[in-house]
């Protein structure tokens, strides 16, 4: 088993609007198995030219419905972003989930998250 | 001591692979390639439940497709283009169209996708013609 570790993470983007905004501060719990319907970090896979992408917030829909060991997971907003239903994504595999997400700090708690966070 | 308990903070994006607020026909492409992928894992799948949320996502990033031409259409193309490319229009038409009811929205058929993504092909050559021209 994975050694579980707490940790923050600040979101970037508008792909899990409405549940979170830009700016948005997480408490997160690195090793823990994923929940469906619960949000989680994630490893997506490189780009088609080759280039890593970000870590990544999405939304566990379930286990990856080839049979394989990993997860499908989706965006919140279906205007933008990215997501297992995108060419190219698909299933993360079990590795690639990182994290669940446990809560998002409240902004009048953001002055205990960690200074590089704020 | 709290290195032992907390992981270092990370920044986590809701990624996007193209810039927001820049006109590319890529845009809708991604979102073609999407539908077109739906299509084979659904065919695919014998998940109830993968199948249904198929169904909606399919829906809704067909209408994806519509906008990002929609855009580009509206937007990004000038008279002087539609005057040097007199097929452009109709490219439009015939594009949305596919990805609209009597395509790509309601088809689970892999050859609507192929020839959707074929009209935004031609769109994005003359797309990039013009971005030379300019």
């Amino acid at each position: 088993m994975r050694p579980r570790k707490l940790g923050f993470a600040l979101v970037h983007g508008r792909s899990m609007e409405p549940a979170l905004h830009e700016g948005d501060r997480l408490l997160v719990l690195y090793g823990a198995r994923p929940r469906r319907g619960k949000l989680a970090i994630v490893r997506l896979p490189d780009d088609p030219a080759g280039c890593p992408r970000p870590l990544a917030v999405k939304r566990i829909f379930g286990r990856d419905p080839e049979g394989g060991d990993g997860w499908w997971v989706e965006r919140d907003n279906p205007r933008e972003g990215l997501d297992s239903w995108t060419a190219g994504v698909g299933a993360i595999p079990a590795a690639g989930i990182r994290a669940r997400v446990l809560l998002r700090v409240p902004a009048r708690l953001h002055l205990w998250v960690p200074a590089r966070l704020r | 001591m709290f290195t032992h308990f907390f992981a270092a903070p990370v920044q986590v994006s809701a990624h996007c692979d193209l810039p927001c607020g820049v006109y590319d026909p890529a845009q809708a492409r991604i979102e073609a390639d999407s539908v077109k992928a739906i299509m084979e894992k659904t065919a695919a799948s014998g998940d109830a439940d993968f199948k249904a949320r198929a169904l909606i996502i399919k829906e809704e990033r067909s209408d994806l497709v519509k906008h990002h031409l929609w855009v580009l259409w509206t937007d990004y193309f000038k008279p002087p283009h539609f005057e040097k490319y007199p097929q452009l229009n109709t490219l439009f038409n015939e594009a949305t169209k596919l990805a609209g009811a009597g395509g790509t929205k309601a088809s689970w058929d892999v050859a609507v996708a192929d020839k959707l993504l074929a009209k935004i092909e031609e769109i994005s050559v003359i797309f990039w013609e013009t971005k030379k021209a300019a």
